[in-house]
């Protein structure tokens, strides 16, 4: 009972600081610095404590003391409520989707079970869904409430488009979902044991489509009609500013970190390195005894869940600072007439294989 | 434009500018059919990719092993610390300049002061004992001066030339920004590019 309290307290505290406490500041120097070398620039590298600058990093904690005393306006005629809230409804979601994220299996402590997910739902993938489709009101009620033309054109588009991709990224993953048989992303994750069973060999299609919806569900570049830098000004925060603004933004950069998160778990194999199945990992570190083996093999784990979640970052990262935005009939066209068939499509294959099999 | 006729009806090919066969403007190939490689759109995007990936891999290389010998491939300067070399074409602060004797060339004709479109440089005229004229007080207020270039064009003496400067032209006090005689007088030397390439380009080799 205490062990699985001090589990649960330990699990939630580790996530949320490395979510909020290392992925949320650091992805802001990333955009930086990683558009920086990737266009054959140096990128922010002055802000410094007494000379050391650390490449930029800094840049991060002097945005936050900059935030810090900005004034927290509210616009007149705006509704106060409704303006305050929506950023909270943009980012708790964003924070609390991690949650059913495994970031490593089953492990054997000391005679107690270890499960690295905080909660391990049924239901999973489900809630991450459930939780996403909750930060369109968000958005939605940011731009209405904020009384001002750019934001509600800002969240008009954003809700068309969001439901939109809503339904598509709903219908990519039913692939995965037949083809192993469960919607608890634990199991999914332990049914990748194998190499070959990693979703990007089985769905490969389905990995490309859920990749293209997970960002323009995220609304960052190739697809961003909401906050659309060059015509509204910025979309449906353009009236926040000081922390509400900040919020919007870790929403978004913990966005990310969720949807690699979920394309790890789901098609690249979660926690598992390749070629190497847990037992063989528990055999190699034997010498440690078998508390500490475990314990090696639960740390191997964990570095290989961040590692993948790292290089899907730098790959959304890349894609963003690649691609030139779509046209808004574009983006919606490219949801309803190619990827919502080519998920049914997929589910029809992928039904029609695994009845065969 | 490639033919031009003169005033005594004879035409001839003008000698400066560009050739009008360089000009021709080319042919805009308006609503181009994608080929369905192109359409599918997901092997352009992993092609721009690779593009950026390389330039990231290649960038990234080089910074932690800058390449030794090769001029680095980020041309960013980082300024206060760097700065570049600008071509005698800028057009920086306008200086006044001195003469061998260190005393300013300019005679207060007050051309410039006429012809300074901002209505920038304001001078009082003096006569020296020998009788040469002289600028008693040569004000020349950068809040209000646009870069042109006119007071140096028009100057006879060439006691006018807009410098490479370009550090300190903004303050926070417009007061800061009135400048004295004093404080515009450089030496000939420095201003020595300058000099030959306004000769060049308002043919001022003639006097």
């Amino acid at each position: 009972m205490v062990a699985d309290l001090i589990e649960s307290i330990a699990k939630i505290v580790f996530v949320f600081s490395v979510n909020l406490g290392f992925f949320a500041p650091v992805l802001g120097w990333v955009e930086r610095k990683q558009s920086a070398v990737m266009q054959d620039r140096i990128g922010a590298n002055r802000a410094d404590i007494f000379g050391f600058t650390a490449i930029g990093l800094f840049h991060s904690l002097a945005d936050a003391l900059k935030v810090l005393t900005k004034e927290d306006f509210i616009p007149t005629g705006a509704n106060r409520f409704f303006h305050t809230l929506a950023p909270f409804i943009c980012l708790v979601p964003a924070i609390s989707t991690f949650v059913v994220i495994p970031f490593g299996g089953r492990y054997e402590l000391f005679g107690h079970q270890v499960n690295l997910v905080i909660a391990d739902l049924d239901v999973g993938i489900l809630f991450v869904f459930a939780l996403a489709s909750l930060a369109t009101y968000g958005v939605v009620l940011a731009g209405w409430s904020s009384r001002s033309n750019w934001s509600l054109l800002g969240g008009l588009r954003a809700s068309a488009q969001m439901l939109s991709y809503e339904v598509a990224m709903g219908l990519t993953i039913i692939g995965v979902l037949i083809v192993y048989g469960s919607l608890r992303l634990t199991e999914i994750g332990a049914l990748q044991e194998n190499f070959f069973h990693w979703g990007i060999f089985l769905q490969p299609l389905g990995f490309v489509l859920f990749l293209t919806c997970a960002i323009a569900e995220n609304k960052r570049v190739p697809f961003d009609m909401p906050e659309a830098e060059s015509e509204l000004v910025a979309g449906y925060f353009t009236e926040y500013s000081g922390l509400k603004f900040v919020m919007f933004w870790m929403a978004e950069f913990l966005e990310i970190v969720t949807i690699s998160g979920i394309v790890t778990s789901l098609f690249f194999g979660a926690w598992h390195l390749p070629f190497v199945s847990d037992q063989e990992l528990l055999s190699l570190f034997q010498f440690a005894g078998p508390n500490g083996a475990a314990l090696l093999a639960m740390l191997v784990n964990v570095a290989t869940f961040f590692a993948k979640v790292i290089f899907f970052i730098w790959l959304q990262m890349t894609i963003r600072w690649t691609l030139p935005r779509f046209r808004y009939d574009q983006v919606m066209r490219l949801c309803w007439k190619m990827l919502l068939p080519l998920s049914l499509i997929n589910i029809l294959i992928t039904g029609l294989v695994v009845l065969v099999l | 434009m490639s033919k031009m006729t003169g005033l005594d009806q004879t035409q001839y090919h003008p000698l400066v500018g560009v050739s009008m066969a360089t000009l021709k403007p080319k042919k805009v190939r308006k609503n181009v059919e994608l080929t369905l490689w192109e359409r599918l759109y997901l092997f352009e995007v992993l092609r721009g990719l690779y593009t950026t990936s390389r330039h990231f891999a290649v960038n990234l290389i080089g910074f932690v092993f800058p390449p030794a010998g090769k001029k680095r491939k980020v041309f960013t300067v980082y300024y206060p610390e760097e700065q570049v070399v600008l071509p005698p074409a800028y057009r920086g602060r306008p200086v006044l300049v001195a003469g061998p004797d260190g005393a300013e060339r300019c005679v207060a004709c007050g051309l410039c002061e006429k012809m300074c479109p901002a209505k920038a440089i304001t001078i009082m005229a003096g006569e020296r004992a020998n009788g040469d004229r002289y600028p008693l007080s040569y004000t020349l207020d950068m809040s209000r001066c646009v870069y042109c270039g006119y007071c140096e064009e028009v100057c006879p003496k060439e006691a006018i030339v807009m410098s490479s400067e370009y550090r300190g032209l903004a303050q926070r006090d417009r007061n800061l920004m009135r400048y004295s005689k004093e404080q515009l007088l450089r030496p000939e030397d420095s201003v020595k590019v300058r000099l030959e390439y306004i000769r060049r380009i308002y043919s001022k080799c003639n006097y």
